[in-house]
């Protein structure tokens, strides 16, 4: 696919602040329709590609085009169909949510009639658009940032990390609203450093760490690297649970309280757990401790998992 | 959340190509201005607070008779509202633009908001002229605002009889109010480049606090230079002299010779004050805000 037929083709992009190399040597491409994850945790270079992306730096190396173009030849117009936010959507405080959209509206030409509404009620912010922006929730900040999105009605619109700092209810609305999105055939770029969020949103990803790409592909070749799932097992006798998992394809080692942590194939796991039942073993606690997915990225961003 | 204003899969969507032209990021900056307390505060100020200030001096029983004018600011109108024109040069005029000129674009730092306008089709030029314009405007409201509320009160509180001149020249009342405004209105180059330094520092510091009462204490440092002796050369072109340009207009015979000089140098004040400012804007990478 050419350039000019990429919603983002990125290439070779190096960023340096002082001495550091936040961004180093990236190539991103991203085709028209597709749902983009790109994941790293906090300080892999996300943040600071996506503001290479919107022209609020400029990358030190390489090239990055939008649908073509790019902020050296086309300047601002690198951003007609292009709309999304940059960490967390920021507003004037003084003026209401609906006053916010109004006045960005402004600066996009006006809009057509009734679409303010349309976006206020499609991040369900309706009925709080007449409150000062100061008095919202960080919450509403977000839906509000993606209400001033929507009202360039983009091609490609690009979100950082839009569920960060939002309480499990609003992670959960603002997924089903991305999702909604996605499924509309707006191409999306997503920056997260949540893998189950990309995993139930994208079609493809880049795992960032330190500035550089640790993978590229799509969920499913993702899924296919990915390490066995673990689990946390305690029962009423771990001694006899030890000598039933000497039976079954899983590794299990206990750790200081006693517990013990089980990894293995699925089916594997749940042959086990069957047996272990079957056995008259009482189960007390046996959850997950990371998905085969997350496992993985930490792997490849060489971070450890915080504990749940 | 409700129904999603995108289009279904599998159409094409209708891409938004229009961009806002100067008048509208003007608008979109006068339409913020007009929503801060701020600035209806400074306007009703400029509005109301000469009616105290005229009245307090109306009573004094002992005029301030070594300030220009001083001598006869309670029997005349007109010799007031010039009292109150020198003091206001001071400092008053240099605060009442730098509260917005500081702060028009430190407060988008302090909000966070250049990447909200910046990712939005909008050249920084574009916010940088219509911000430049929305200050200066204000500027030149807020004075007039000023001079006139200062002018009409101060001639309903002392009078509008004939005005001593500068020379000891007697200005005949209708050709004093002609002089006075005349003199007032000369406060609007070195207000406008008094802006200008206010926009600089407030991009340079990102710091409204420093944006607003930084022009302040430079106006105060620039009237010490001017009355040091061995400054005599640069007196002229600083623009805090350029505020007392109008006492030529109040001699006889009249020179004009300090408002052409003045002219130039808040032109060139503010040339240069926007060139810097616009420097560090244009190369500024947007971080933070």
């Amino acid at each position: 696919m050419n350039s000019a037929a990429l919603a983002v083709d990125a290439e070779g992009v190096v960023k340096s602040f002082g001495a550091v190399r936040a961004v180093d040597g990236i190539t991103i491409r991203v085709a028209p329709g597709e749902v983009y994850g790109v994941l790293g945790p906090n300080g892999a270079g996300k943040t600071t590609f996506l503001r290479m992306l919107f022209g609020l730096i400029r990358p030190d190396e390489g090239t990055l085009r939008v649908f073509g173009r790019s902020w050296d030849d086309d300047g601002t117009r690198v951003l007609e169909g292009v709309a999304g936010f940059v960490e967390a959507p920021r507003f004037y405080p003084y003026l209401t949510g609906r006053q916010n959209l109004v006045a960005l509206a402004r600066l996009d030409g006006g809009v057509r009639p009734g679409l303010i509404e349309e976006v206020l009620d499609t991040v369900d912010l309706a009925d709080r658009a007449d409150r000062k922006v100061d008095g919202y929730s960080y919450g509403m900040r977000q839906r509000l940032g993606v209400a001033a999105a929507l009202l360039r009605e983009p091609r490609l619109l690009v979100l950082d990390e839009p569920a960060n700092g939002l309480d499990p209810a609003g992670i959960r609305d603002m997924r089903a609203l991305v999702k909604r999105l996605a499924d509309s055939g707006l191409t999306v770029l997503l920056s997260s450093h949540n893998m189950d969020e990309v995993e139930e949103i994208c079609d493809n990803v880049t795992i960032m760490d330190r500035g550089a790409v640790a993978f590229h592909g799509s969920i499913a070749d993702l899924r296919a690297m990915a390490p066995d799932p673990g689990h946390l097992l305690d029962t009423t006798d771990n001694a006899k649970t030890l000598e039933i998992a000497a039976r079954h394809q899983v590794k299990t080692e206990a750790d200081e309280s006693g517990a013990l942590h089980v990894v293995g194939p699925h089916d594997a796991v749940s042959g086990f757990v069957a047996d272990v039942v079957a056995a008259q073993v009482r189960l007390k606690q046996f959850t997950p401790t990371q998905t085969p997915l997350e496992a993985l990225f930490f792997m490849l961003t060489n971070t450890e998992a915080v504990a749940r | 959340m409700s129904a999603t204003t995108a289009p279904a899969r599998g159409t094409t969507p209708r891409v938004r190509t229009a961009r806002a032209g100067f008048s509208a990021t003007l608008g979109f900056e006068l339409r913020k201005l007009r929503a801060q307390w701020r600035t209806r505060a400074v306007l009703l100020g400029a509005l109301l607070l000469p009616i105290p200030v005229a009245f307090a001096i109306h009573a004094q029983g002992n005029p301030p008779k070594d300030s220009l004018f001083g001598r006869y600011a309670t029997t005349n109108g007109f010799a007031l509202a010039l009292l109150v024109l020198g003091y206001a040069g001071q400092w008053v005029m240099p605060l009442l633009t730098a509260i917005v000129a500081g702060d028009i674009f430190a407060s988008e730092d302090h909000h966070g908001t250049w990447k909200t306008i910046l990712t939005r089709s909008v050249s920084r030029g574009s916010f940088f002229g219509a911000k430049t314009v929305a200050a200066m405007g204000f500027a030149i409201l807020v004075l007039l605002i000023l001079s006139a509320s200062t002018i009409v009160t101060s001639v309903l509180v002392a009078g509008h009889g004939d005005l001593i001149g500068l020379s000891g020249q007697l200005i005949p009342a209708s050709q004093a109010w002609h002089l006075v405004a005349m003199s007032w209105l000369t406060a609007i180059p070195p207000t406008l480049a008094f802006t200008g330094l206010a926009i600089l520092l407030g991009i340079w510091s990102r710091s409204a606090a420093v944006g607003i009462a930084a022009p302040v204490v430079i106006g105060f440092v620039l009237q010490l230079v001017g009355s040091m002796g061995s400054a005599e050369a640069l007196r002229p072109y600083l623009p805090t002299s350029a505020y007392e340009a109008w006492h030529g207009f109040l001699a006889s015979p009249s020179f004009h010779g300090p408002f052409v000089t003045g002219l130039i140098a808040s032109a060139v004040w503010a040339a240069i004050t926007l060139g810097l400012s616009w420097t560090l804007l244009r190369r500024r990478d947007i971080t933070g805000g």
